[in-house]
C-alpha cells in the first residue's frame, strides 16, 4: 500500500503509467474502429490530403488514412517490444543467473560472450541477421532481442553475484538446499525487479530502434501500418505534408516517453540507493 | 500555407528576422563556379564501374571514340572522325582526331587498344557487352591514328556500345601500376583522361564530394561556349528533403534528376529556380519469374498486367511525369511498335484471366512475393499499388525489401529470382538491344536484364537476326515484331517510360539534355552573373 | 595499477577476436554472394564465376576468415568492393568527423544534462523536477531525422542561421590535415573562417545528437547529487555558514559528477551508431553514413570494418571507465 502511494506521488511516472495503458487500451479496441479498408486500401487520388473532418490525421502517399494506420500501428509496435524484452529476457536472465551462481570457466565464458554482443553496434548486427533469415519485422525482433540480452545478463549477474556472497546463502548451502532451490526461491526474487526496470525501459528503447531499422528500411515491411516505416517513407514528403511524418512520429514520442518515465518511476521504488533520499 | 502551419506549429519562437548579420555565404553568386548535387559514382574507374552516376563522370573527365547526343540521342563521332565497317560486318575501323590528355601526351590508336584491353582485361563495369564479340588481341593499331577492331561474329550493336568504353592514358596508368593490375586501385581515386574536365584528386572524397577543373586544351576546343564554367563542384547529397532545400537556399545549384514528384510542386513556387523536365529512355518493369508456377501460365501474367493501375499510378502518384509505356522499348525509340495497345487496368478482365488460369491448374492461391529496391521510394509504392488491387481479387501479394546487389545475385538461377520485382532499365547504350534484345533473349538468361526467364524459340530468332543484320529498316521490322509477341506473352509488367525531372537554379544557362548522361555535361552550361 | 590496467586490455582480446567471428560469419553466410553485383552489368554466369573465384568467395568460409584475420592483424581491413580503395583509407577520411559530431554532441548533452540534474536535485520532486524528466525523456524519445528536419527547415530555411548539411561551406579550402578534427585543424593553421564556418555546420546535428545523451546524462546528476545531498560534509559546510549555492555548484557537483562522468564516456559509444540518422539528414561525412551507404550496397568490408572500429572505440572507452573507476574507488581493481 505504502509502495502504491509513494509511486502516485510521483507525476512523471503516474503520467507514463497512463500513456503506457492509453496505448495498451488503443492497441486492444484499434481493430474495432479501423477497419482493414481503410488502414491498406487507399485512393491514389487523395493522397497526401491534410487533416479534416474525413480523415482527422490526413492521408499518407497511397491514399490511406493515417489515423487509422497509427491506431492499428500500435498494436505492432507493442507486439514487437513485448517480443523483444521476453527475448532477451529469456536468454539473459538464465544467463546471468548461471554466469553469476557458478564460478566456473563457463561463467566466464558467458560473461565474455555477453561483452561481444555488447560491443556489436545493434544496427549492424540486425542487418547481418536480417541477411540470414530475410528482412522483416521478424529479423528485426530477433536482432534486437539478441543485442539487448546482455543488458539482463549483466543486470542479472550482478545481482546473483552480490546475494550470492551473502551469508545466508553459504548458510543455506551448508544445509544442503538445493540449487535450483536457491536460485528460485532466494535469487530470483532479488532480480525480479531491476530486471523489470529495465524491461520496461526495454520497451521504449525497442521501440525506438524499430522505429530506426525500419528507418533503413530493415524492420516492418509494406504494407504494415508500422510508425516508423510510416515516417521513413513519408519524409520524402516534408514539408508541405507534414502531417504524414508527424503523427507517427508523436505515437513513438508519446509512446517511448511513456514506457520510459514509467520505468524511471519503478526503477526509483525499488533502487534503494534512490529510496532513501526521497 | 500548410507549411507556415507547420513552422508556427513546431517552434513558435521564429521570429528574429533582425538577425540577418548571420546570414550564410552561399554558393550561388560565387562567379564561375557550379555546384553539382547529383548522385556520385561509387568509384572513379570508368572500366570497373559503369552505372548511372558514372555516365555522368565519364561524359565529362574522359572522351569515347563515339558518344550520344540530344534527345533523342543521336550517336556522334568524338575522339574518332569517323569509322568504316566491313560487309560481313566483323571489321570496324575508326581514324582518330588529334587530341590531348589532361598530360598534355597526345590520344595515340596504341592508346585506345590499351584502353580496349584494359576494359576487357578487368572483366567488370562495361565489358559485359564486348566480352562475347571481342577478344582483346583482336583490337589492333594499324597507324597511330588509326584502331582497327575484329569482331568474332556481326554485332550491329557493337558502334552503340562504343561511348561505353573510356580512353585513357596508359603511360599514367602504368606508372601507377602494382603486379598487373592495370593501375586499378590508383584510378579508384584517379583519373587519367582528355575530357573538357579534369579531376582536381584532391578534393575528392568518396559518396562526399569531387571537383572538377576546366582542361582549356580540350580537342573539342570551348568555341561553342563563350563563358565555360571553369570549376565545377559535385556534392552526394543523400537525403531527398535535405537536397531540395540545399537548391531552393541556394547552396547548389541542380539536384539529381529523379526529383520526387511531390516535391516539384515546391521548386515550382520558389525563386531563382526551376523545373527540366525530360522525356528519357528508362523504363519502369515489374518483373514476373516465368520459370515458377502460376508465372508460367500466361493467363496468370495477363491476369496480373491488367491488374495494375496505371493511371492511378502515373497519374496519381506521378503526376503525369511519366509516359505510358506499352512494351520493353521505350516508346520513344525506333523499334518500339506506335501502334501497340498496353494493358489497360481492368478488374473484371484480370478477373476472366485469373479463372482461366485456375481452370488451368495454375496454382493461383499460393503467397506472390515481390521484391522491391528499398532505398528506392517508387518501387514501394508500384508494389503496394499493385498489392492494393490484388487483395480485391484474393491474390495474396507479399513485399520483400532488398537492395540491389542482392537482387542481382538471386536472378543468376531460376529457383533463386523472385516471383515479381521492381526496377527500371535505363539507358547504357541507345539500341533496343538495351532493352527487348538483352531482356529476352534467352541466351542472357542468368543475367537480371532477363530475370523474367522468358523463353520463345522465335523471340530469340527474331533477336539474333536483329543483332547482326546491318539495315536499319529491317532491324526496325524485326524488333517490333519480337515487341508484339512478347506483349502478347505478358512477359513482365511494363509501366512507363520516366520523365527525369531535375531542380536547376535559374542562373545555369546552355543546359542540355540526353537520355545518356541525364544532361550533367559541364562543357556545354554556363552561370548568368 | 599497471597489473589491472594491462589485465584489462588483454580482456579486450579475445572480445574483439569473438566481435570479428560474430560479424563475419553473419555477413558471409548469405544466400547470395556479391560477385553477380561486382560483375557488372549483363554479366554472363561464367564471368560472375570468375569474379567469385578472384575475390575468393568461392573458398570455405573458415579460409576467407583466416586471410581476413591475418589482414586485420596487418592493419589492412581490405579494399571496399564498391570503390575500390582501401576500406582503411575510407575510414581514416570518415572517422574524425564521426569524433568529432559525438564530442560535440555530448558536450552539449553535459552542459545541458548537468546543470538541470542538479537543478532536478535540489528542488527534488518539484515541477520542476517533473517537468524536466519529461523534456530530457522526450529528447530521447523523439525521432532524430524528425527533429533534424525541423531544425533544418526552422534555422535554416526560414530564419538562416545555420548551413543547411555538410561539414563545411562548399568551395571553402580545408587547413591541412593533423588531426582532421576541422575545429582542431582550422586552429591549429590559425584559420579562424574555417573554425567559424565548421562550429556553424556543427551545431544543428550536434544538437539533434545530443538528445540523446541529454536524458541519462541528467538522470545520474540528479541521482548523484541526491546522494551527495546526504553526506555529513553537506551538513557540516551549511553550519560552517556556506552558501548554500557555493555548497551545491562548486562541493556537492564535484562530489557527484563522478557517476554522471562514467555514464558520459559510456553513451561515447552509444552516440555514435545512433549517429547513423543523423549523419545522413545533414550529410554529415562520417562513418554512420558510411555504414548506410556500405550497407546498401552490400559493401561486406566496409561493413566488417565499421563492426571493427566501432568496437575498437567501444573497447577502449570501456577500458578508460573502468580505469576511471578503479582509481576512484580501489576495490573495483582488486575485484577483478
Amino acid at each position: 500500500m505504502l509502495i502504491l502511494i509513494k509511486f502516485l506521488r510521483d507525476v512523471p511516472a503516474v503520467l507514463g503509467a497512463v500513456i503506457v495503458l492509453s496505448v495498451a487500451a488503443l492497441a486492444v479496441v484499434a481493430p474495432l474502429v479501423a477497419s482493414p479498408e481503410a488502414v491498406f486500401d487507399g485512393n491514389l487520388l487523395e493522397r497526401l490530403q491534410p487533416p479534416s473532418s474525413v480523415h482527422l490525421f490526413g492521408t499518407d502517399n497511397l491514399g490511406r488514412d493515417i489515423c487509422a494506420r497509427v491506431m492499428v500501428g500500435s498494436r505492432g509496435a507493442l507486439l514487437v517490444a513485448l517480443s523483444v524484452v521476453v527475448l532477451a529476457v529469456a536468454i539473459g536472465v538464465p544467463a546471468g543467473l548461471y554466469a553469476g551462481y557458478t564460478t566456473s570457466w563457463g561463467s566466464e565464458l558467458v560473461m565474455r560472450i555477453t561483452d561481444v554482443f555488447l560491443a556489436v553496434p545493434q544496427l549492424i548486427l540486425a542487418l547481418a541477421i536480417a541477411q540470414l533469415i530475410g528482412k522483416g519485422l521478424e529479423s528485426a525482433m530477433v536482432a534486437l532481442g539478441l543485442t539487448y540480452w546482455p543488458f539482463f545478463c549483466r543486470t542479472v549477474y550482478a545481482e546473483t553475484r552480490r546475494v550470492r556472497s551473502t551469508l545466508f546463502v553459504d548458510a543455506l548451502e551448508g544445509i544442503g538446499a538445493s540449487r535450483s532451490r536457491i536460485l528460485m526461491v532466494h535469487v530470483l526474487p532479488n532480480v525480479a525487479s531491476p530486471v523489470i526496470v529495465r524491461a520496461t525501459i526495454g520497451m521504449g528503447f525497442t521501440i525506438l530502434t524499430t522505429a530506426v531499422l525500419g528507418f533503413l528500411g530493415i524492420g516492418a515491411t509494406p504494407p504494415m501500418p508500422d510508425w516508423g516505416l510510416a515516417i521513413a517513407e513519408s519524409r520524402e514528403y516534408l514539408p508541405d505534408s507534414w502531417w504524414a511524418v508527424t503523427f507517427p512520429g508523436l505515437a513513438i514520442l508519446a509512446t517511448v516517453l511513456g514506457f520510459n518515465l514509467l520505468g524511471d518511476g519503478l526503477r526509483d521504488l525499488v533502487d534503494p540507493r534512490l529510496r532513501r533520499s526521497r | 500555407m500548410q507549411r507556415r502551419l507547420f513552422l508556427v506549429g513546431s517552434l513558435a519562437a521564429a521570429t528574429a528576422s533582425h538577425m540577418g548579420g548571420f546570414r550564410m555565404a552561399r554558393a550561388q553568386g560565387r562567379p564561375g563556379e557550379l555546384v553539382w548535387a547529383d548522385n556520385l559514382p561509387g568509384g572513379l574507374d570508368p572500366h570497373v564501374i559503369f552505372d548511372v552516376p558514372m555516365q555522368f563522370y565519364m561524359l565529362n573527365i574522359y572522351d569515347q571514340l563515339y558518344k550520344y547526343e540530344g534527345n533523342p540521342p543521336e550517336l556522334k563521332p568524338w575522339l574518332a572522325s569517323g569509322h568504316t565497317v566491313s560487309p560481313d560486318g566483323r571489321t570496324w575501323t575508326f581514324n582518330l582526331r588529334d587530341a590531348k590528355f589532361h598530360d598534355g601526351s597526345p590520344v595515340t590508336a596504341e592508346d585506345v587498344v590499351y584502353s580496349f584491353r584494359r576494359m576487357l582485361a578487368t572483366k567488370r563495369g562495361p565489358s559485359a557487352a564486348f566480352l562475347p564479340v571481342l577478344p582483346p588481341e583482336k583490337v589492333k593499331a594499324v597507324d597511330a591514328k588509326t584502331v582497327q577492331f575484329e569482331l568474332d561474329y556481326a554485332y550491329q550493336p557493337f558502334l552503340s556500345a562504343m561511348p561505353l568504353v573510356c580512353i585513357m592514358n596508359p603511360r599514367l596508368l602504368k606508372a601507377n601500376e602494382k603486379d598487373g593490375d592495370w593501375g586499378q586501385p590508383w584510378l579508384a581515386s584517379n583519373a587519367a583522361g582528355s575530357g573538357p574536365y579534369m579531376l582536381d584528386a584532391a578534393s575528392y572524397k568518396p559518396a562526399e564530394a569531387l571537383d572538377m577543373k576546366r582542361y582549356e586544351s580540350h580537342f573539342m576546343g570551348w568555341t561553342h561556349n563563350p563563358r565555360p564554367i571553369d570549376i565545377v563542384r559535385c556534392r552526394d547529397i543523400q537525403e531527398t528533403t535535405t537536397r531540395v532545400n540545399a537548391l531552393l537556399r541556394g547552396d547548389i545549384d541542380a539536384t539529381d534528376s529523379y526529383l520526387p514528384t511531390d516535391q516539384v510542386e515546391r521548386v515550382l513556387r520558389a525563386k531563382n529556380v526551376r523545373v527540366i523536365k525530360d522525356e528519357t529512355m528508362r523504363v519502369m518493369v515489374i518483373r514476373m519469374n516465368n520459370k515458377k508456377p502460376p508465372f508460367d501460365n500466361v493467363n496468370f501474367r495477363r491476369a496480373m498486367s491488367h491488374a495494375f493501375n496505371y493511371r492511378g499510378f502515373i497519374s496519381g502518384v506521378l503526376k503525369d511525369y511519366a509516359v505510358r509505356n506499352a512494351g520493353p522499348i521505350p516508346q520513344n525509340l525506333w523499334g518500339a511498335p506506335k501502334d501497340l495497345k498496353p494493358y489497360e487496368y481492368n478488374l473484371d478482365l484480370a478477373r476472366e484471366e485469373l479463372a482461366q488460369a485456375k481452370a488451368q491448374g495454375a496454382p493461383i492461391d499460393r503467397e506472390i512475393e515481390i521484391h522491391i529496391q528499398q532505398q528506392l521510394a517508387q518501387t514501394t509504392q508500384a508494389a503496394q499499388v499493385l498489392q492494393q488491387d490484388l487483395r480485391k481479387l484474393n491474390v495474396n501479394l507479399k513485399i520483400a525489401p532488398n537492395l540491389w546487389p542482392n537482387l542481382v545475385s538471386s536472378t543468376a538461377k531460376p529457383e533463386t529470382t523472385p516471383d515479381m520485382w521492381v526496377h527500371w532499365v535505363s539507358t547504357y547504350f541507345v539500341d533496343p538491344e538495351n532493352w527487348i534484345g538483352q531482356m529476352y533473349d534467352s541466351q542472357f538468361h542468368g543475367t537480371w536484364k532477363a530475370s523474367s526467364w522468358y523463353k520463345n524459340a522465335k523471340v530469340d530468332q527474331l533477336l539474333r537476326e536483329a543483332r547482326s543484320s546491318s539495315d536499319q529498316a529491317k532491324r526496325q521490322a524485326l524488333y517490333e515484331e519480337a515487341s508484339r509477341i512478347v506483349v502478347a506473352d505478358a512477359a513482365d509488367i511494363w509501366i512507363y517510360n520516366t520523365v527525369q525531372i531535375r531542380g536547376i537554379s535559374a542562373r545555369v544557362e546552355g543546359y542540355k539534355f540526353s537520355p545518356v548522361g541525364s544532361g550533367a555535361e559541364f562543357r556545354y552550361m554556363s552561370l548568368a552573373s | 595499477m599497471g597489473r589491472f590496467i594491462l589485465r584489462r586490455m588483454l580482456f579486450v582480446v579475445p572480445s574483439l577476436l569473438g566481435l570479428l567471428v560474430l560479424t563475419f560469419v553473419m555477413l558471409r553466410v548469405l544466400p547470395n554472394d556479391p560477385s553477380a553485383a561486382l560483375a557488372g552489368e549483363n554479366a554472363t554466369p561464367a564471368q560472375i564465376a570468375a569474379v567469385r573465384t578472384a575475390y575468393g568467395f568461392d573458398q570455405p568460409i573458415w579460409k576467407q576468415f583466416a586471410v581476413y584475420l591475418k589482414q586485420v592483424v596487418h592493419a589492412d581491413l581490405g579494399t571496399s568492393i564498391v570503390t575500390g580503395r582501401p576500406v582503411v583509407a575510407d575510414i581514416a577520411l570518415r572517422l574524425p568527423a564521426t569524433i568529432e559530431l559525438t564530442f560535440c554532441a555530448l558536450l552539449f548533452a553535459s552542459a545541458m544534462g548537468i546543470p538541470i540534474g542538479t537543478l532536478a536535485a535540489v528542488w527534488h520532486n518539484s515541477v520542476f523536477d517533473h517537468a524536466m524528466r519529461i523534456v530530457t525523456v522526450g529528447g530521447l524519445a523523439i525521432a532524430a531525422f524528425w527533429f533534424a528536419i525541423i531544425l533544418q527547415l526552422v534555422f535554416s530555411m526560414s530564419l538562416d542561421w545555420l548551413p543547411l548539411r555538410g561539414r563545411i561551406s562548399v568551395g571553402m579550402p580545408e587547413p591541412a590535415p593533423v588531426t582532421r578534427l576541422l575545429l582542431v585543424d582550422s586552429l591549429l593553421a590559425g584559420r579562424l573562417g574555417v573554425f567559424r564556418d565548421a562550429l556553424l555546420h556543427l551545431v544543428m546535428p550536434a544538437l539533434t545528437l545530443s538528445l540523446g545523451g541529454l536524458a541519462s546524462i541528467a538522470r545520474f546528476t540528479r541521482a548523484g547529487v541526491l546522494d551527495t545531498l546526504q553526506k555529513d560534509f553537506v551538513g557540516y559546510a551549511e553550519a560552517a555558514g556556506y552558501r548554500r549555492s557555493r555548497i551545491i555548484w562548486v562541493y556537492v557537483l564535484r562530489n557527484s559528477v563522478v557517476a554522471a562522468t562514467t555514464q558520459i564516456g559510456l553513451l561515447f559509444g552509444a552516440l555514435i551508431s545512433s549517429a547513423v540518422a543523423v549523419e545522413s539528414i545533414f550529410d554529415w561525412p562520417g562513418i554512420g553514413s558510411y555504414a548506410v551507404k556500405a550497407i546498401l550496397t552490400s559493401d561486406y568490408k566496409a561493413i566488417l570494418a565499421v563492426t571493427l572500429v566501432v568496437g575498437v572505440i567501444y573497447a577502449i572507452v570501456n577500458i578508460v571507465v573502468d580505469i576511471v573507476h578503479a582509481l576512484l574507488d580501489p576495490r573495483v581493481a582488486e575485484s577483478l
